[in-house]
């Protein structure tokens, strides 16, 4: 079984109007809902542990009662930083596996969770490839410093999953190496243990964006199928 | 186990609704093994509910309620029990009406009130209580009328309440999507029940549509071809 540890305490305003981005509306509902719904559906997911940014509490728990939510959410405040965050989460976890995911990216399905829980690897991220060339660079100089091979780099999507015991290790590991992460994928591997890739969707997209919330919306309502 | 839950259930469509779905070979699709009738009670309710009883094949359970839908008290108590005692409504027709058709001048505001609490109020509170209470839609289907795709001169209220219904109705279809519950809205024309002799008494009702061709409909919506014609205000026209 699995606990889910449903990023949402982001502060980030880019995509808001004058409201945390977890509540920011996508085709009129908080963005939120949507992750909430396609996770409650999940079956092996019997914990969500949600967290929610200073001051909006009463908003998040508002909408997980609207929505008749069934499985038994735990309210974590936001950390510092996305790893923080995840570190704070992490401690709430009661299943012996953790699913990761981000209110930010609604268009995430019932199915993508049971597809990564389904994988036989027990620590696993959506991933996807990159269609596009990255080139490795320093910044200061604007030196193009090498190349890198396009073929053996991934866009790391969300949701993955993780042993709970893995992933506590790993922010274990971060906390004596002194190190912060921008996701746990890489993380966990740094930290020394197995993990795999699933192949993720172009759909499932993290909307960031104004333009991200009227991309989500079309393609939410259907709007390519014509 | 699918349960159908229908409004207005003693007579007209909401009658013939939950005779279509107790026939002995349902289409594909649309097996339903528990209905939920609901209506005010009444003489023709006691009278329909014997005669369900009497022919029941298929042995479908019925569960009847008496509740007047345009009293939001009653409404939400019937909600409650329903949650209750029958659990899961897994098909919902909103099929209760009301009609007084009188001129702008002569309109009183507690029977356009009325009007509004029966079939817009009704719907909404419905499926907003049984949601809230965790209950999972397949189908709702929402009865409205060709009257509220076009007002009509002597019927405001009712005109207004049936577009609004029909405004209703493409909300929650996109809303409820997350869901993957399926929301359609039905337009019928002149349709022979009581509702219609309200509001036109000199009408030979039958040279009009039945009530049991608007069920027919229905029960194709449910079906699995339903989804196919489900996108839009479905108009049932003779």
């Amino acid at each position: 079984m699995y606990s889910l540890l449903l990023l949402n305490g982001g502060v980030g305003q880019r995509a808001g109007a004058g409201q945390p981005k977890q509540l920011v509306k996508v085709n009129g509902l908080p963005i939120l809902v949507y992750s909430l719904v396609a996770a409650d559906a999940v079956e092996s997911i019997t914990q969500i542990v949600l967290n929610y940014p200073e001051g909006w509490r009463e908003q998040i728990e508002a909408v997980v009662e609207d929505y008749a939510i069934r499985t038994p959410v735990t309210y974590v405040p936001a950390g510092a930083s996305r790893h923080e965050s995840v570190g704070l989460m992490l401690a709430e976890a009661t299943e012996d596996d953790v699913v990761i995911h981000e209110s930010a990216r609604p268009l995430v399905t019932t199915e993508d969770f049971e597809h990564l829980v389904a994988s036989e690897h027990r620590n696993a991220s959506l991933m996807l490839e990159i269609p596009f060339t990255v080139a490795p660079v320093d910044p200061e100089t604007r030196r193009v410093t090498g190349y890198l091979e396009r073929s053996t780099l991934r866009n790391v999507q969300l949701p993955q999953k993780f042993s709970t015991a893995d992933l506590r290790d790993a922010h274990a590991y971060a906390a004596r190496e002194g190190r912060l992460f921008t996701e746990d994928a890489t993380l966990v591997a740094v930290a020394g243990h197995d993990v795999r890739f699933v192949p993720g969707s172009d759909r499932n997209i993290k909307v960031t964006t104004a333009t991200d919330i009227r991309l989500a919306t079309y393609l939410l309502t259907g709007g390519d199928e014509d | 186990m699918a349960t159908l839950l229908v409004t207005g259930a003693s007579r007209g469509i909401g009658l013939e609704t939950v005779r279509r779905f107790m026939r002995k070979e349902p289409i594909t699709g649309a097996v339903v093994d528990r209905i939920v009738l609901v209506a005010r009670d009444s003489e023709d309710y006691t009278s329909a509910l014997e005669e369900l009883a009497a022919a029941n094949p298929r042995e479908v359970e019925l569960v009847a309620y008496r509740a007047d839908v345009g009293d939001r008290a009653q409404l939400l108590a019937l909600t409650e029990r329903v949650a209750a005692e029958v659990g899961n409504v897994d098909l919902l027709v909103n099929n209760a009406g009301y009609t007084n058709p009188v001129p702008l001048q002569q309109v009183d505001f507690a029977d356009f009130e009325r009007t509004m609490a029966v079939n817009l109020y009704a719907p909404f509170t419905l499926v907003q209580d049984l949601l809230h209470r965790g209950n999972q839609f397949d189908l709702i289907v929402n009865v409205a009328s060709t009257a509220g795709i076009t007002g009509r001169s002597g019927w405001l209220t009712y005109s207004a309440s049936k577009a609004a219904l029909i405004n209703m109705s493409d909300v929650m279809r996109e809303e409820l999507a997350i869901y993957g519950t399926r929301v359609v809205c039905i337009s019928p024309g002149r349709t022979a029940t009581a509702l219609r002799r309200v509001l036109a008494p000199s009408e030979d009702p039958t040279t009009i549509m039945q009530p049991q061709d608007v069920a027919a409909v229905i029960e194709m919506l449910a079906s699995p071809v339903g989804r196919y014609v489900d996108s839009a205000n479905l108009v049932v026209r003779q």
